[in-house]
């Protein structure tokens, strides 16, 4: 299985690599125009390996195709993914190996552009929360693995209608509402299953510094066919310049009768070595109630990008629970 | 002591004297712009001043202008930026369309309405509206 890895990763690797889009005008990571028509496409995907226990995994985890366009103040975006496509998992006592080819919603929505303040969006998109679920793709973030806390406070995908305003100045504020009132258009790919979600957003960004503030509420259905009100509020905050991204997020999620994740958050320093090589330290701590497990980590990552769209990436995570350390190494590529 | 005073005031003097001037410009029908729009119409953060469409035009990618304008007005270096258009791609939104020379901004602004571009100071004339002057 790895040297098949192998072999797909040098193949695509000669493929888009420098010349190739040089010579074809195609610039990798932007897609294409069908035509003159107001249709781009695109897409991404992701192999990865993990090392856990004595245990490893090998998986084609993400193959995702992207469509999308504008037509004077409407635009519209699709999304399709094969998630988890082929696992491959190998212990001492032998291996298993997995397929799921159900193809996924993830993202499938229409805007409407009102102005240069005002913008309607109805549909299934990420939910617009923090820093790191706006862009949650493998291959656009600087580490294999999601922080803990970016999957256990909000749900990640919302299907409903999206309100923003944004006044753009000396810095910029945007203000965000998420509505959701109906049942999920893919429930099997969402990280909570809802069919009520209420949120607000609020981003101040000024030269290298934006800040952001989200609170939320949303049904969660329980395995015992019962739901429960979960509340979330949580703080971002991101400093970018040219060498250097420091970014944290923090949350807490509550139920009526008390905390269900009294804390959990991340502090992540993304140093830029040169223009393709990136160093990582990201620091989480999590106390999540409902599944009784604390935990602090620790993870060192480095990233190397031949392009930017394209990405090699390995970490070692230290747990606290320490048979929970790990090593993760991932190939990924936007086109 | 004195000579090296001299020497050093002749450098700033001269140093202005030969700084290249840009403008950002636009069709005369725009109202006049701030910095923050300008940057949000570069990197597509939104597409409209009021209700009227803005067609945002760049020079070509190695273009020294271009450059000089992703630097001191948008403040990012070609590596950010390319970063940023492809994660821009991932959300559906595509980098503003390029021109190889000033002469064709000029005249596309001349020509379009909401089409705003930049070009060096020069070139400028009264058939277009300067919203920002920078320089090198």
């Amino acid at each position: 299985m790895l040297k098949k890895m192998l072999i797909v990763l040098v193949l695509v690797s000669a493929l888009f690599g420098e010349e190739y889009q040089e010579d074809s005008g195609y610039n990798l990571g932007e897609g294409a125009q069908i035509g003159t028509l107001p249709i781009y496409i695109g897409g991404y995907f992701s192999v990865d390996y993990k090392y856990k226990d004595s245990k490893s995994r090998y998986r084609i985890d993400d193959l995702a195709f992207l469509a999308y366009g504008n037509y004077n103040k409407l635009s519209y975006m699709a999304e399709f993914e094969f998630k988890e496509l082929y696992t491959f998992s190998e212990e001492t006592s032998g291996f298993a190996t997995k397929q799921d080819t159900s193809l996924h919603v993830e993202r499938l929505y229409a805007d409407y552009n009102f102005n240069e303040n005002y913008m309607l969006r109805g549909g299934k998109y990420n939910s617009q929360v923090g820093f790191w679920n706006l862009l949650p793709i493998n291959v656009l973030r600087d580490t294999t693995s999601n922080p803990i806390s970016t999957y256990i406070i909000f749900p990640k995908f919302t299907t409903g209608l999206y309100a923003s305003y944004t006044s753009y100045s000396e810095g910029d504020l945007k203000i965000d509402i998420m509505l959701q009132h109906n049942n999920d258009i893919d429930p099997s790919y969402n990280n909570y299953i809802i069919d009520e979600y209420y949120a607000l957003g609020i981003t101040y960004s000024k030269d290298a510094f934006e800040v952001k503030l989200n609170l939320g509420m949303f049904d969660n259905y329980m395995q015992n066919n019962t739901t429960q009100n979960l509340y979330y509020i949580l703080a971002s905050m991101k400093y970018e310049i040219e060498k250097l991204q420091v970014m944290s997020e923090v949350g807490t999620q509550s139920a009526t009768d008390g905390f269900t994740t009294e804390y959990a958050g991340y502090l992540q320093a993304v140093y830029h070595l040169s223009e393709k090589h990136a160093a990582i330290l990201r620091l989480e701590s999590y106390d999540d109630k409902f599944n009784d497990t604390q935990d602090d980590i620790a993870i060192f990552g480095y990233t190397y990008r031949p392009l930017y769209p394209v990405a090699l990436k390995a970490e070692y995570q230290f747990h606290s629970i320490s048979l929970q350390n790990q090593f993760l190494f991932s190939f990924s590529v936007l086109f | 002591m004195k000579r090296l005073a001299l020497y050093i005031l002749l450098e700033l003097f001269t140093s202005q004297l030969y700084a290249t001037e840009y403008a950002v410009v636009i069709n005369k029908n725009i109202e006049s712009l701030h910095l923050g729009q300008i940057k949000a119409f570069f990197l597509k953060k939104t597409s409209y001043l009021g209700n009227e469409p803005i067609v945002p035009i760049n020079l070509s990618s190695r273009n020294l202008i271009r450059i000089s304008f992703e630097k001191k007005v948008l403040h990012m270096s070609f590596t950010r930026l390319k970063s940023y258009w492809t994660k821009q791609h991932y959300l559906g939104h595509r980098p503003p369309i390029s021109m190889k020379s000033q002469a064709s901004v000029k005249a596309f602004i001349e020509n379009v309405d909401g089409a705003i571009g930049y070009m060096e100071l020069k070139k400028v004339d009264g058939d277009l509206k300067i919203v920002y002057k920078w320089s090198d």
